[in-house]
Protein backbone atom coordinates (compact mmCIF):
# COMPACT_ATOMS: atom_id res chain seq x y z
CA UNK A 1 0.00 0.00 0.00
CA UNK A 2 1.38 3.29 -0.98
CA UNK A 3 2.02 6.17 1.38
CA UNK A 4 -0.73 8.26 -0.96
CA UNK A 5 -3.22 5.32 -0.31
CA UNK A 6 -3.35 5.10 3.10
CA UNK A 7 -3.46 8.69 3.51
CA UNK A 8 -6.47 8.48 2.16
CA UNK A 9 -7.72 5.48 3.77
CA UNK A 10 -7.66 7.56 7.58
CA UNK A 11 -10.59 9.74 7.97
CA UNK A 12 -9.46 13.35 9.53
CA UNK A 13 -10.43 13.84 12.87
CA UNK A 14 -10.43 16.61 14.95
CA UNK A 15 -10.41 20.53 13.50
CA UNK A 16 -9.30 19.04 10.74
CA UNK A 17 -12.55 16.83 10.37
CA UNK A 18 -14.58 20.06 11.39
CA UNK A 19 -13.02 22.11 8.94
CA UNK A 20 -13.66 19.34 6.11
CA UNK A 21 -17.34 19.01 7.32
CA UNK A 22 -17.63 23.24 7.12
CA UNK A 23 -16.50 22.94 3.84
CA UNK A 24 -18.55 19.94 2.87
CA UNK A 25 -21.60 22.09 3.99
CA UNK A 26 -20.67 24.87 1.99
CA UNK A 27 -19.81 23.23 -1.07
CA UNK A 28 -21.23 20.09 -1.21
CA UNK A 29 -25.12 20.89 -0.13
CA UNK A 30 -25.56 24.27 -1.80
CA UNK A 31 -27.36 26.12 1.19
CA UNK A 32 -27.56 28.94 -0.84
CA UNK A 33 -29.41 27.86 -3.50
CA UNK A 34 -32.19 27.02 -0.41
CA UNK A 35 -32.07 30.13 0.81
CA UNK A 36 -32.77 31.66 -2.84
CA UNK A 37 -35.83 29.75 -3.38
CA UNK A 38 -36.84 30.74 -0.22
CA UNK A 39 -36.58 34.19 -0.99
CA UNK A 40 -37.76 34.42 -4.73
CA UNK A 41 -41.07 32.80 -3.09
CA UNK A 42 -41.29 35.40 -0.47
CA UNK A 43 -40.41 38.21 -2.50
CA UNK A 44 -43.20 37.28 -4.96
CA UNK A 45 -46.03 36.57 -2.34
CA UNK A 46 -45.17 39.96 -1.01
CA UNK A 47 -45.21 41.54 -4.39
CA UNK A 48 -48.28 39.98 -5.40
CA UNK A 49 -49.96 41.08 -1.73
CA UNK A 50 -48.60 43.85 -0.36
CA UNK A 51 -47.19 46.07 -3.28
CA UNK A 52 -49.27 44.95 -5.94
CA UNK A 53 -52.63 44.24 -3.95
CA UNK A 54 -53.50 41.44 -6.82
CA UNK A 55 -57.56 40.71 -5.99
CA UNK A 56 -57.05 37.19 -5.13
CA UNK A 57 -54.56 38.56 -2.08
CA UNK A 58 -56.89 40.96 -0.64
CA UNK A 59 -58.12 39.06 2.64
CA UNK A 60 -54.39 37.35 2.89
CA UNK A 61 -51.93 38.73 5.05
CA UNK A 62 -48.99 39.54 3.45
CA UNK A 63 -45.41 38.76 4.85
CA UNK A 64 -44.52 42.30 6.28
CA UNK A 65 -47.57 41.45 7.96
CA UNK A 66 -46.82 38.54 9.19
CA UNK A 67 -43.38 38.95 9.91
CA UNK A 68 -43.73 42.07 12.10
CA UNK A 69 -46.86 40.49 14.15
CA UNK A 70 -44.34 37.40 14.50
CA UNK A 71 -41.68 39.48 15.94
CA UNK A 72 -43.87 41.90 17.93
CA UNK A 73 -43.70 41.76 21.82
CA UNK A 74 -47.64 42.49 21.97
CA UNK A 75 -49.29 40.77 18.66
CA UNK A 76 -52.24 42.62 18.13
CA UNK A 77 -54.07 39.39 16.78
CA UNK A 78 -52.41 37.39 19.89
CA UNK A 79 -49.90 34.99 18.09
CA UNK A 80 -46.26 35.83 18.17
CA UNK A 81 -42.52 34.24 19.21
CA UNK A 82 -43.51 35.86 22.48
CA UNK A 83 -46.53 34.47 23.41
CA UNK A 84 -46.67 31.11 25.29
CA UNK A 85 -49.49 30.01 22.55
CA UNK A 86 -47.33 29.33 19.53
CA UNK A 87 -44.93 27.42 22.07
CA UNK A 88 -47.99 25.54 23.62
CA UNK A 89 -49.27 24.56 20.04
CA UNK A 90 -45.83 23.44 18.67
CA UNK A 91 -45.43 21.29 21.53
CA UNK A 92 -49.07 19.33 21.93
CA UNK A 93 -48.49 18.69 18.44
CA UNK A 94 -44.87 17.23 18.74
CA UNK A 95 -46.29 15.21 21.19
CA UNK A 96 -48.75 14.04 19.38
CA UNK A 97 -46.26 13.57 16.16
CA UNK A 98 -43.77 11.27 18.20
CA UNK A 99 -46.57 9.47 19.68
CA UNK A 100 -48.32 8.49 16.77
CA UNK A 101 -44.76 7.99 15.18
CA UNK A 102 -43.50 5.65 17.70
CA UNK A 103 -46.70 3.53 17.48
CA UNK A 104 -46.62 3.53 13.86
CA UNK A 105 -42.94 2.56 13.55
CA UNK A 106 -43.07 0.01 16.85
CA UNK A 107 -45.77 -1.94 14.73
CA UNK A 108 -45.53 -0.93 11.15
CA UNK A 109 -41.87 -2.19 10.76
CA UNK A 110 -42.02 -5.42 12.40
CA UNK A 111 -45.59 -5.82 10.49
CA UNK A 112 -43.82 -5.75 7.51
CA UNK A 113 -40.75 -7.45 8.41
CA UNK A 114 -43.03 -10.54 9.25
CA UNK A 115 -45.09 -10.05 6.25
CA UNK A 116 -42.14 -9.94 3.59
CA UNK A 117 -40.38 -12.80 5.56
CA UNK A 118 -43.44 -15.34 5.48
CA UNK A 119 -45.48 -15.82 2.92
CA UNK A 120 -48.34 -17.53 4.74
CA UNK A 121 -48.61 -14.39 7.09
CA UNK A 122 -48.54 -12.15 3.78
CA UNK A 123 -51.45 -14.02 2.66
CA UNK A 124 -53.51 -13.59 5.96
CA UNK A 125 -52.85 -9.53 6.69
CA UNK A 126 -52.59 -8.32 2.76
CA UNK A 127 -55.78 -7.76 2.16
CA UNK A 128 -56.95 -6.42 5.90
CA UNK A 129 -54.23 -3.96 4.80
CA UNK A 130 -55.20 -3.13 1.66
CA UNK A 131 -58.78 -3.09 2.42
CA UNK A 132 -58.25 -0.16 5.25
CA UNK A 133 -55.25 1.69 3.86
CA UNK A 134 -57.17 3.73 0.86
CA UNK A 135 -59.82 4.92 3.70
CA UNK A 136 -59.39 8.53 4.40
CA UNK A 137 -58.27 10.00 7.47
CA UNK A 138 -61.34 12.39 7.17
CA UNK A 139 -63.65 9.24 7.39
CA UNK A 140 -62.04 7.82 10.66
CA UNK A 141 -62.44 11.11 12.54
CA UNK A 142 -66.06 9.90 13.56
CA UNK A 143 -64.79 6.18 14.81
CA UNK A 144 -61.84 7.66 16.66
CA UNK A 145 -64.44 9.86 18.30
CA UNK A 146 -66.73 6.99 19.21
CA UNK A 147 -64.12 4.49 20.21
CA UNK A 148 -61.44 6.75 21.87
CA UNK A 149 -62.15 9.20 25.35
CA UNK A 150 -61.02 12.49 25.27
CA UNK A 151 -59.20 15.08 23.46
CA UNK A 152 -55.88 12.86 23.11
CA UNK A 153 -56.13 9.62 22.73
CA UNK A 154 -58.72 10.07 18.98
CA UNK A 155 -56.17 12.38 17.46
CA UNK A 156 -53.32 10.23 18.04
CA UNK A 157 -54.99 7.25 17.02
CA UNK A 158 -55.53 9.51 13.68
CA UNK A 159 -52.57 10.48 13.09
CA UNK A 160 -50.71 6.75 14.20
CA UNK A 161 -52.71 5.25 11.54
CA UNK A 162 -51.81 6.82 8.44
CA UNK A 163 -48.18 6.38 9.21
CA UNK A 164 -48.54 2.70 9.72
CA UNK A 165 -49.67 1.98 6.73
CA UNK A 166 -47.38 3.59 5.11
CA UNK A 167 -44.43 2.04 7.39
CA UNK A 168 -45.81 -1.01 7.11
CA UNK A 169 -46.01 -1.37 2.65
CA UNK A 170 -42.40 0.34 2.56
CA UNK A 171 -40.85 -1.98 4.97
CA UNK A 172 -42.42 -5.29 3.26
CA UNK A 173 -41.50 -3.82 -0.16
CA UNK A 174 -37.73 -3.27 1.58
CA UNK A 175 -37.65 -7.13 2.17
CA UNK A 176 -39.07 -7.68 -0.92
CA UNK A 177 -36.10 -5.87 -2.55
CA UNK A 178 -33.23 -7.86 -1.14
CA UNK A 179 -31.35 -9.80 -3.42
CA UNK A 180 -31.93 -13.74 -3.41
CA UNK A 181 -28.36 -14.29 -3.35
CA UNK A 182 -27.98 -12.46 0.03
CA UNK A 183 -30.28 -15.10 1.56
CA UNK A 184 -28.58 -17.93 -0.24
CA UNK A 185 -24.84 -16.90 0.55
CA UNK A 186 -26.27 -16.64 4.24
CA UNK A 187 -27.86 -20.23 3.90
CA UNK A 188 -24.63 -21.34 2.56
CA UNK A 189 -22.58 -20.01 5.59
CA UNK A 190 -24.96 -21.54 8.12
CA UNK A 191 -27.33 -19.49 8.80
CA UNK A 192 -30.30 -20.58 10.46
CA UNK A 193 -33.96 -19.06 9.63
CA UNK A 194 -33.13 -16.67 13.04
CA UNK A 195 -30.20 -15.38 11.87
CA UNK A 196 -31.02 -14.39 8.46
CA UNK A 197 -34.14 -12.79 9.80
CA UNK A 198 -31.88 -10.50 11.99
CA UNK A 199 -28.59 -9.97 9.95
CA UNK A 200 -30.32 -10.04 6.18
CA UNK A 201 -33.63 -9.51 6.40
CA UNK A 202 -33.61 -6.46 8.64
CA UNK A 203 -30.15 -4.84 7.69
CA UNK A 204 -31.51 -5.14 3.98
CA UNK A 205 -34.88 -3.91 4.35
CA UNK A 206 -33.52 -0.90 6.04
CA UNK A 207 -33.08 1.55 3.37
CA UNK A 208 -36.95 0.81 2.42
CA UNK A 209 -37.67 0.91 6.11
CA UNK A 210 -35.98 4.44 6.30
CA UNK A 211 -37.74 6.06 3.13
CA UNK A 212 -40.68 4.60 4.30
CA UNK A 213 -40.05 6.77 7.89
CA UNK A 214 -39.66 9.90 6.28
CA UNK A 215 -42.67 9.75 4.22
CA UNK A 216 -44.63 8.23 7.57
CA UNK A 217 -43.61 11.38 9.69
CA UNK A 218 -44.54 13.46 7.06
CA UNK A 219 -47.88 11.33 6.63
CA UNK A 220 -48.38 11.94 10.50
CA UNK A 221 -48.09 15.76 10.54
CA UNK A 222 -50.65 15.89 7.59
CA UNK A 223 -53.18 14.00 9.47
CA UNK A 224 -52.63 15.04 12.45
CA UNK A 225 -53.85 18.69 11.20
CA UNK A 226 -56.85 16.58 10.33
CA UNK A 227 -57.77 15.48 13.54
CA UNK A 228 -56.48 18.35 15.30
CA UNK A 229 -59.40 19.89 12.90
CA UNK A 230 -61.89 18.49 14.26
CA UNK A 231 -61.63 17.33 17.55
CA UNK A 232 -58.68 18.63 18.78
CA UNK A 233 -57.42 20.91 22.05
CA UNK A 234 -54.44 23.15 21.04
CA UNK A 235 -51.94 22.10 18.22
CA UNK A 236 -51.17 23.42 15.13
CA UNK A 237 -53.40 22.27 13.22
CA UNK A 238 -56.24 23.75 15.82
CA UNK A 239 -54.50 26.96 15.59
CA UNK A 240 -54.68 27.26 11.85
CA UNK A 241 -58.77 26.42 11.87
CA UNK A 242 -59.47 28.20 15.22
CA UNK A 243 -58.13 31.33 14.07
CA UNK A 244 -59.60 30.95 10.59
CA UNK A 245 -63.02 30.46 12.33
CA UNK A 246 -62.30 33.54 14.43
CA UNK A 247 -61.36 35.69 11.36
CA UNK A 248 -57.84 36.32 12.69
CA UNK A 249 -55.70 35.53 9.75
CA UNK A 250 -52.09 35.84 10.58
CA UNK A 251 -52.54 33.88 13.36
CA UNK A 252 -53.45 31.19 10.86
CA UNK A 253 -50.53 31.72 8.55
CA UNK A 254 -48.23 32.03 11.11
CA UNK A 255 -49.55 28.14 12.20
CA UNK A 256 -49.21 27.00 8.99
CA UNK A 257 -45.49 28.15 8.39
CA UNK A 258 -44.72 26.76 11.49
CA UNK A 259 -46.16 23.36 10.95
CA UNK A 260 -44.17 23.20 7.71
CA UNK A 261 -41.07 23.94 9.03
CA UNK A 262 -41.58 21.39 12.42
CA UNK A 263 -42.70 19.00 9.93
CA UNK A 264 -39.21 19.37 7.90
CA UNK A 265 -37.16 19.27 10.71
CA UNK A 266 -38.44 16.13 12.20
CA UNK A 267 -38.28 14.45 8.44
CA UNK A 268 -34.80 15.88 8.70
CA UNK A 269 -34.24 14.12 12.33
CA UNK A 270 -35.60 10.69 10.70
CA UNK A 271 -33.36 11.11 7.93
CA UNK A 272 -29.96 11.41 10.00
CA UNK A 273 -31.18 8.76 12.29
CA UNK A 274 -30.91 6.67 9.10
CA UNK A 275 -27.80 7.87 8.03
CA UNK A 276 -26.19 6.80 11.22
CA UNK A 277 -28.02 3.51 10.82
CA UNK A 278 -26.81 2.51 7.60
CA UNK A 279 -23.18 3.79 7.40
CA UNK A 280 -22.24 1.39 4.47
CA UNK A 281 -24.88 3.04 2.61
CA UNK A 282 -24.04 6.38 2.97
CA UNK A 283 -20.46 5.78 2.80
CA UNK A 284 -21.68 3.27 -0.86
CA UNK A 285 -23.27 6.49 -2.10
CA UNK A 286 -20.12 8.75 -1.16
CA UNK A 287 -17.64 6.24 -3.27
CA UNK A 288 -20.63 6.95 -6.38
CA UNK A 289 -20.00 10.60 -5.48
CA UNK A 290 -23.39 11.40 -4.20
CA UNK B 1 -9.02 -38.93 -12.60
CA UNK B 2 -5.75 -38.78 -10.32
CA UNK B 3 -5.85 -36.54 -7.58
CA UNK B 4 -3.55 -33.71 -6.87
CA UNK B 5 0.39 -34.43 -6.28
CA UNK B 6 1.15 -31.98 -3.27
CA UNK B 7 1.87 -32.31 -0.29
CA UNK B 8 0.06 -28.96 1.64
CA UNK B 9 -3.29 -30.73 1.22
CA UNK B 10 -4.59 -31.40 4.87
CA UNK B 11 -5.16 -35.60 5.12
CA UNK B 12 -9.11 -35.21 6.87
CA UNK B 13 -9.65 -32.46 3.95
CA UNK B 14 -11.85 -34.55 0.67
CA UNK B 15 -14.66 -33.11 -1.19
CA UNK B 16 -14.90 -35.70 -3.89
CA UNK B 17 -18.02 -35.00 -6.01
CA UNK B 18 -19.70 -37.43 -8.25
CA UNK B 19 -22.26 -36.38 -10.78
CA UNK B 20 -24.52 -39.69 -11.46
CA UNK B 21 -27.00 -39.37 -14.31
CA UNK B 22 -28.60 -35.60 -13.42
CA UNK B 23 -31.76 -34.64 -15.01
CA UNK B 24 -33.36 -31.42 -14.15
CA UNK B 25 -36.51 -30.70 -15.77
CA UNK B 26 -38.14 -26.98 -14.58
CA UNK B 27 -41.63 -27.06 -14.25
CA UNK B 28 -42.42 -30.30 -14.76
CA UNK B 29 -46.33 -30.26 -14.90
CA UNK B 30 -46.19 -26.97 -16.99
CA UNK B 31 -43.39 -26.21 -19.82
CA UNK B 32 -41.30 -29.17 -19.00
CA UNK B 33 -38.25 -28.01 -19.90
CA UNK B 34 -35.24 -30.22 -19.55
CA UNK B 35 -32.39 -28.38 -18.35
CA UNK B 36 -29.71 -31.08 -17.61
CA UNK B 37 -29.78 -34.06 -19.22
CA UNK B 38 -28.07 -37.53 -17.84
CA UNK B 39 -24.90 -35.46 -16.93
CA UNK B 40 -22.41 -37.48 -15.37
CA UNK B 41 -18.91 -36.55 -14.27
CA UNK B 42 -16.37 -37.00 -11.12
CA UNK B 43 -14.23 -34.39 -9.48
CA UNK B 44 -11.56 -36.27 -7.02
CA UNK B 45 -10.77 -34.82 -3.68
CA UNK B 46 -8.64 -31.16 -3.83
CA UNK B 47 -9.61 -30.93 -7.92
CA UNK B 48 -10.17 -28.30 -9.90
CA UNK B 49 -12.84 -28.88 -12.15
CA UNK B 50 -13.31 -26.32 -14.24
CA UNK B 51 -17.32 -26.14 -16.25
CA UNK B 52 -17.62 -24.58 -19.75
CA UNK B 53 -20.30 -24.57 -22.38
CA UNK B 54 -22.93 -22.07 -23.63
CA UNK B 55 -24.90 -19.56 -21.92
CA UNK B 56 -28.28 -20.80 -20.42
CA UNK B 57 -26.92 -24.09 -21.30
CA UNK B 58 -27.37 -26.02 -17.31
CA UNK B 59 -24.54 -25.37 -15.61
CA UNK B 60 -25.65 -23.07 -12.85
CA UNK B 61 -28.89 -25.43 -12.54
CA UNK B 62 -25.72 -28.02 -11.67
CA UNK B 63 -24.11 -25.80 -9.26
CA UNK B 64 -27.41 -24.60 -7.56
CA UNK B 65 -28.36 -28.56 -7.22
CA UNK B 66 -24.92 -29.40 -5.37
CA UNK B 67 -25.95 -26.37 -3.08
CA UNK B 68 -29.05 -27.15 -2.39
CA UNK B 69 -30.41 -24.47 -3.90
CA UNK B 70 -32.36 -26.16 -6.05
CA UNK B 71 -34.14 -29.83 -6.45
CA UNK B 72 -32.65 -32.52 -9.09
CA UNK B 73 -35.31 -34.54 -10.99
CA UNK B 74 -33.49 -37.67 -11.36
CA UNK B 75 -30.03 -39.37 -10.64
CA UNK B 76 -27.89 -38.34 -8.05
CA UNK B 77 -25.15 -36.32 -6.43
CA UNK B 78 -22.60 -37.62 -3.97
CA UNK B 79 -19.79 -35.83 -2.01
CA UNK B 80 -16.81 -38.52 -0.41
CA UNK B 81 -19.50 -41.02 -1.19
CA UNK B 82 -22.38 -39.91 0.92
CA UNK B 83 -25.50 -38.87 -0.80
CA UNK B 84 -26.04 -35.23 -1.16
CA UNK B 85 -29.49 -35.46 -3.24
CA UNK B 86 -31.46 -38.38 -5.33
CA UNK B 87 -34.42 -39.61 -5.84
CA UNK B 88 -35.51 -40.01 -2.75
CA UNK B 89 -34.04 -36.66 -1.37
CA UNK B 90 -34.17 -33.82 -4.53
CA UNK B 91 -33.17 -31.13 -2.70
CA UNK B 92 -29.25 -31.16 -0.82
CA UNK B 93 -29.00 -29.84 2.64
CA UNK B 94 -27.39 -26.34 2.32
CA UNK B 95 -24.48 -26.35 4.61
CA UNK B 96 -20.81 -24.61 5.07
CA UNK B 97 -19.44 -27.59 3.49
CA UNK B 98 -20.22 -26.40 -0.14
CA UNK B 99 -20.09 -22.28 -0.01
CA UNK B 100 -21.03 -20.64 -3.06
CA UNK B 101 -18.77 -17.60 -4.59
CA UNK B 102 -21.48 -16.23 -6.67
CA UNK B 103 -22.08 -14.53 -10.42
CA UNK B 104 -22.74 -11.08 -8.76
CA UNK B 105 -20.95 -11.07 -5.46
CA UNK B 106 -23.16 -11.49 -2.34
CA UNK B 107 -20.94 -9.68 0.40
CA UNK B 108 -23.78 -8.81 2.75
CA UNK B 109 -23.20 -4.89 1.86
CA UNK B 110 -24.38 -3.91 5.21
CA UNK B 111 -20.77 -5.29 7.05
CA UNK B 112 -17.53 -4.50 7.06
CA UNK B 113 -15.26 -7.17 5.21
CA UNK B 114 -13.86 -8.50 8.41
CA UNK B 115 -17.59 -8.80 9.28
CA UNK B 116 -18.61 -10.40 6.02
CA UNK B 117 -15.48 -12.78 6.20
CA UNK B 118 -16.23 -13.46 10.52
CA UNK B 119 -20.04 -14.02 9.89
CA UNK B 120 -19.77 -17.93 8.64
CA UNK B 121 -17.62 -19.61 12.05
CA UNK B 122 -20.00 -16.88 13.94
CA UNK B 123 -23.11 -18.06 13.12
CA UNK B 124 -22.12 -21.80 12.77
CA UNK B 125 -20.85 -21.59 16.55
CA UNK B 126 -17.91 -22.81 15.75
CA UNK B 127 -15.48 -19.17 17.20
CA UNK B 128 -16.55 -17.09 19.15
CA UNK B 129 -17.01 -13.35 17.42
CA UNK B 130 -13.22 -12.29 18.58
CA UNK B 131 -11.77 -15.51 17.71
CA UNK B 132 -13.68 -15.07 14.23
CA UNK B 133 -12.38 -11.23 13.86
CA UNK B 134 -9.14 -12.12 14.13
CA UNK B 135 -8.71 -14.35 12.14
CA UNK B 136 -11.10 -13.04 9.43
CA UNK B 137 -8.34 -9.87 9.74
CA UNK B 138 -6.04 -12.28 9.62
CA UNK B 139 -7.36 -14.19 6.61
CA UNK B 140 -7.88 -10.63 4.81
CA UNK B 141 -4.43 -9.95 5.36
CA UNK B 142 -3.35 -13.13 3.49
CA UNK B 143 -5.06 -11.97 0.67
CA UNK B 144 -3.98 -8.85 0.36
CA UNK B 145 -6.93 -7.01 2.20
CA UNK B 146 -5.61 -6.13 5.39
CA UNK B 147 -6.37 -2.22 4.59
CA UNK B 148 -9.53 -2.52 3.80
CA UNK B 149 -10.88 -4.70 6.83
CA UNK B 150 -12.79 -2.31 7.81
CA UNK B 151 -14.29 -1.61 4.71
CA UNK B 152 -17.99 -1.93 3.64
CA UNK B 153 -18.23 -3.89 0.37
CA UNK B 154 -19.87 -0.57 -1.68
CA UNK B 155 -16.16 1.55 -0.89
CA UNK B 156 -14.38 -1.49 -2.80
CA UNK B 157 -13.73 -2.66 -6.33
CA UNK B 158 -15.43 -5.44 -7.79
CA UNK B 159 -12.04 -7.07 -8.16
CA UNK B 160 -11.49 -6.77 -4.05
CA UNK B 161 -15.10 -7.65 -3.54
CA UNK B 162 -15.25 -10.63 -5.41
CA UNK B 163 -11.51 -11.77 -3.49
CA UNK B 164 -12.74 -11.08 0.00
CA UNK B 165 -15.83 -13.16 -0.83
CA UNK B 166 -13.92 -16.11 -1.66
CA UNK B 167 -11.92 -15.59 1.66
CA UNK B 168 -15.77 -15.65 3.16
CA UNK B 169 -16.02 -18.93 2.06
CA UNK B 170 -12.41 -20.37 2.71
CA UNK B 171 -12.56 -18.95 6.22
CA UNK B 172 -14.93 -22.17 6.72
CA UNK B 173 -12.71 -24.83 5.34
CA UNK B 174 -15.33 -25.84 3.41
CA UNK B 175 -14.98 -29.38 1.39
CA UNK B 176 -15.79 -27.44 -2.13
CA UNK B 177 -15.89 -24.16 -3.08
CA UNK B 178 -18.59 -23.66 -5.82
CA UNK B 179 -18.15 -20.16 -8.07
CA UNK B 180 -20.65 -19.32 -10.75
CA UNK B 181 -18.60 -16.86 -13.07
CA UNK B 182 -16.86 -15.19 -10.49
CA UNK B 183 -14.90 -12.68 -12.52
CA UNK B 184 -17.67 -11.92 -15.16
CA UNK B 185 -17.16 -9.03 -16.81
CA UNK B 186 -13.48 -7.86 -15.17
CA UNK B 187 -10.99 -6.80 -17.31
CA UNK B 188 -8.30 -8.88 -18.48
CA UNK B 189 -5.65 -7.93 -16.21
CA UNK B 190 -8.19 -7.95 -12.94
CA UNK B 191 -8.99 -10.92 -13.94
CA UNK B 192 -5.51 -12.38 -14.28
CA UNK B 193 -4.47 -10.67 -10.70
CA UNK B 194 -8.00 -12.73 -9.14
CA UNK B 195 -6.61 -16.05 -11.01
CA UNK B 196 -3.41 -15.64 -8.81
CA UNK B 197 -5.01 -14.89 -5.47
CA UNK B 198 -7.26 -17.88 -6.15
CA UNK B 199 -4.87 -20.61 -6.87
CA UNK B 200 -2.53 -19.13 -4.24
CA UNK B 201 -5.71 -19.86 -2.16
CA UNK B 202 -5.81 -23.04 -3.52
CA UNK B 203 -2.35 -24.09 -2.93
CA UNK B 204 -2.41 -22.87 0.65
CA UNK B 205 -6.06 -24.88 1.42
CA UNK B 206 -6.19 -27.71 -1.10
CA UNK B 207 -10.02 -27.34 -1.42
CA UNK B 208 -12.27 -28.94 -3.99
CA UNK B 209 -13.17 -26.55 -6.89
CA UNK B 210 -16.45 -26.14 -9.07
CA UNK B 211 -15.74 -23.14 -11.35
CA UNK B 212 -18.16 -22.64 -13.88
CA UNK B 213 -16.96 -20.43 -16.76
CA UNK B 214 -17.34 -18.90 -20.00
CA UNK B 215 -13.64 -17.66 -20.21
CA UNK B 216 -11.42 -20.76 -21.87
CA UNK B 217 -8.46 -19.18 -20.77
CA UNK B 218 -9.13 -18.90 -17.60
CA UNK B 219 -10.75 -22.52 -17.66
CA UNK B 220 -7.07 -23.72 -19.15
CA UNK B 221 -5.37 -21.63 -16.78
CA UNK B 222 -7.02 -22.93 -13.13
CA UNK B 223 -8.32 -26.05 -14.23
CA UNK B 224 -6.97 -30.33 -13.64
CA UNK B 225 -10.13 -30.83 -16.13
CA UNK B 226 -12.29 -28.99 -18.40
CA UNK B 227 -16.10 -30.16 -18.52
CA UNK B 228 -17.30 -28.83 -21.75
CA UNK B 229 -21.00 -29.05 -21.63
CA UNK B 230 -23.60 -29.46 -24.83
CA UNK B 231 -26.31 -26.77 -25.11
CA UNK B 232 -29.85 -27.00 -23.62
CA UNK B 233 -30.19 -29.26 -22.19
CA UNK B 234 -26.66 -29.76 -20.72
CA UNK B 235 -24.96 -33.36 -21.36
CA UNK B 236 -21.09 -33.54 -20.78
CA UNK B 237 -19.82 -33.14 -24.37
CA UNK B 238 -16.31 -33.69 -23.40
CA UNK B 239 -13.59 -33.68 -20.51
CA UNK B 240 -10.22 -31.95 -21.23
CA UNK B 241 -7.58 -32.83 -18.78
CA UNK B 242 -5.14 -30.12 -18.30
CA UNK B 243 -1.81 -31.16 -17.82
CA UNK B 244 0.29 -28.57 -16.50
CA UNK B 245 1.94 -28.53 -13.58
CA UNK B 246 1.36 -26.25 -10.43
CA UNK B 247 2.40 -24.23 -8.94
CA UNK B 248 1.13 -22.23 -12.26
CA UNK B 249 2.11 -18.50 -13.30
CA UNK B 250 1.17 -16.52 -16.37
CA UNK B 251 3.96 -17.70 -18.62
CA UNK B 252 2.00 -21.31 -18.54
CA UNK B 253 0.03 -18.89 -20.66
CA UNK B 254 2.07 -18.55 -23.74
CA UNK B 255 3.27 -22.72 -23.62
CA UNK B 256 2.67 -24.86 -26.45
CA UNK B 257 0.78 -27.04 -24.29
CA UNK B 258 -1.43 -24.40 -23.51
CA UNK B 259 -2.60 -23.01 -26.76
CA UNK B 260 -3.40 -26.90 -27.78
CA UNK B 261 -5.81 -27.28 -24.87
CA UNK B 262 -7.25 -24.02 -25.74
CA UNK B 263 -7.83 -25.16 -29.33
CA UNK B 264 -9.17 -28.34 -28.27
CA UNK B 265 -11.47 -27.12 -25.89
CA UNK B 266 -12.50 -24.03 -28.42
CA UNK B 267 -13.46 -26.76 -30.64
CA UNK B 268 -16.11 -28.50 -28.93
CA UNK B 269 -17.43 -25.43 -27.34
CA UNK B 270 -17.80 -23.20 -30.37
CA UNK B 271 -19.88 -25.87 -31.98
CA UNK B 272 -22.32 -25.58 -29.18
CA UNK B 273 -22.37 -22.34 -28.42
CA UNK B 274 -23.43 -21.82 -32.10
CA UNK B 275 -26.21 -23.92 -31.59
CA UNK B 276 -27.52 -22.25 -28.52
CA UNK B 277 -27.45 -18.98 -30.45
CA UNK B 278 -29.00 -20.17 -32.95
CA UNK B 279 -31.78 -21.66 -30.44
CA UNK B 280 -32.16 -18.30 -28.76
CA UNK B 281 -32.54 -20.01 -26.06
CA UNK B 282 -33.31 -17.57 -22.70
CA UNK B 283 -31.06 -18.10 -19.68
CA UNK B 284 -32.49 -20.48 -17.21
CA UNK B 285 -32.47 -19.59 -13.33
Amino acid sequence: MSDAATAMNSPPKGASLIRYRAKRMLRGTPLYLGVAGIAVWLITYWLFDEVWELPRFEKIPGPVTVFSELISRDPFQGVSFFTLELYRDIYLSCRRILFAFLIATGVGVPLGLLMGWSTRFRHYTFPILETLRPIPIMAWIPLAILMFKGFETPVIFLATLASLFVTTLNTLLGVDSIDQSYFRAARCLGAKPRDIFLHVVVPGALPFIFTGLQISVGVAWFSLVAAEMVSGDGGLGYLIVDSYMNNVTVPMVIGMLTLGFVGWITSALVRMLGNRLMQWRVRGLAMQGR
Amino acid sequence: MGSRASTTVPEESHGALSIRNVSKIYDPEGLNVLAVDRCSFEIGAGEVCMVVGPSGCGKTTLLNAIAGFHSITSGEIRMDGKLLCGSEKPLAEQGADRVVVFQNGALFPWMTLADNVAYGPVVQGRLSKREARDKAEQMLAEAGLGDFTEKFPGEISSGMARRAEVVRAIINDPKILLLDEPYRGMDALTKSIMHETLLDIYDRTGVTIFFITHDLEEAVFLGDHVVVMATRPARVKRTVNVNIPRPRDFHVRTSETFRQLMAEIRGAVDEEARKAFEAGERELA
